[in-house]
């Protein structure tokens, strides 16, 4: 401990000659979090990750998702996270690119799903929200819906719900809205 | 026989008491220290709850003083409360 103590001083009277200089530059806690979490990833065959911008920025990702069940089988849906620097204390912001026909996403890409807000909790990492969005398109619900009128059709006529999808996903109208082809 | 000591050299070490490694918030070792602190020890130290939870206690009190954690454990999401 002697020898710690000695260089918490050292630290302290470095710190103080440096007062006035330029702040280093250092990563923030959200940034070595995330680190970790990109390096520790393990991601099913139908889930893939890519940096736009470089591996200079992992604050900001895409998230690509092909489902290989369910409704949405063979479409692919393109997901954007943003990280904010006090991550993981503040659940990552989540916005599906893809437009989609699904009862928990909205037309203007905004997801409802429980982790990405009351729900979120810091333990909680990169792998269980991707892991949460591929979730959504196996098991879409009707009951905590952003868009009404798809969870409708789930709820009342999964037949119908199934060929809109389908619709959707081959790029075509359902009802007064065009979706672009994402298969 | 008679041992004249002339000069000795004493090592400790230490480490804390914890079920895991590695801090279930930051994901950094126990034994080191959150990301905000330069050094470990008694400066950064751990804080177990009642429900037997163990973070570092900078990560646990940035956690449940916010808005979202509605002061629950990050793991069992049961109210958190200092093990006393």
């Amino acid at each position: 401990m002697i020898k710690l103590f000695k260089v918490k001083e050292k630290q302290r009277e470095q710190a103080e000659n440096a007062s006035g200089g330029p702040p280093v530059k250092k990563q923030s806690a959200g940034e070595l979090r995330l680190h970790k979490d990109i390096s520790e990833l393990n991601l099913p065959k139908s889930c893939t990750i890519t940096f736009p911008n470089g591996k200079d920025d992992l604050m900001n990702f895409e998230v690509s998702i092909r489902p290989d069940d369910g409704f949405y089988l063979g479409g692919t849906f393109l997901f954007t996270f943003q990280v904010s620097p006090i991550y993981p204390h503040e659940a990552p912001k989540v916005k599906c690119k893809t437009k989609v026909y699904h009862p928990n996403i909205d037309l203007e890409g905004n997801v409802c799903l429980n982790i990405l807000r009351e729900d979120w909790k810091p333990v909680l990492n990169i792998n269980t929200v991707i892991y949460g969005l591929y979730h959504l398109f196996t098991e879409p619900n009707s009951e905590d819906p952003l868009n009404h009128e798809a969870a409708t059709v789930l709820r009342e006529n999964p037949k119908l719900f199934e060929s809109n999808v389908r619709r959707a996903m081959a790029g075509g109208y359902v009802g007064q809205t065009f979706f672009p082809r994402c298969m | 026989m008679k041992v004249n000591i002339l000069q000795w050299h004493a090592v400790a070490s230490w480490t804390w008491d914890a079920q895991d490694e590695t801090c279930g918030i930051c994901r950094m070792a126990f034994d080191g220290c959150c990301p905000d602190c330069k050094l470990p020890g008694d400066d950064c130290p751990l804080i177990w709850g009642a429900c037997n939870h163990a973070f570092h206690l900078h990560c646990i009190l940035k956690w449940v003083n916010s808005q979202a954690s509605q002061a629950h454990c990050p793991m069992c999401r049961r109210e958190w409360q200092f093990k006393g």
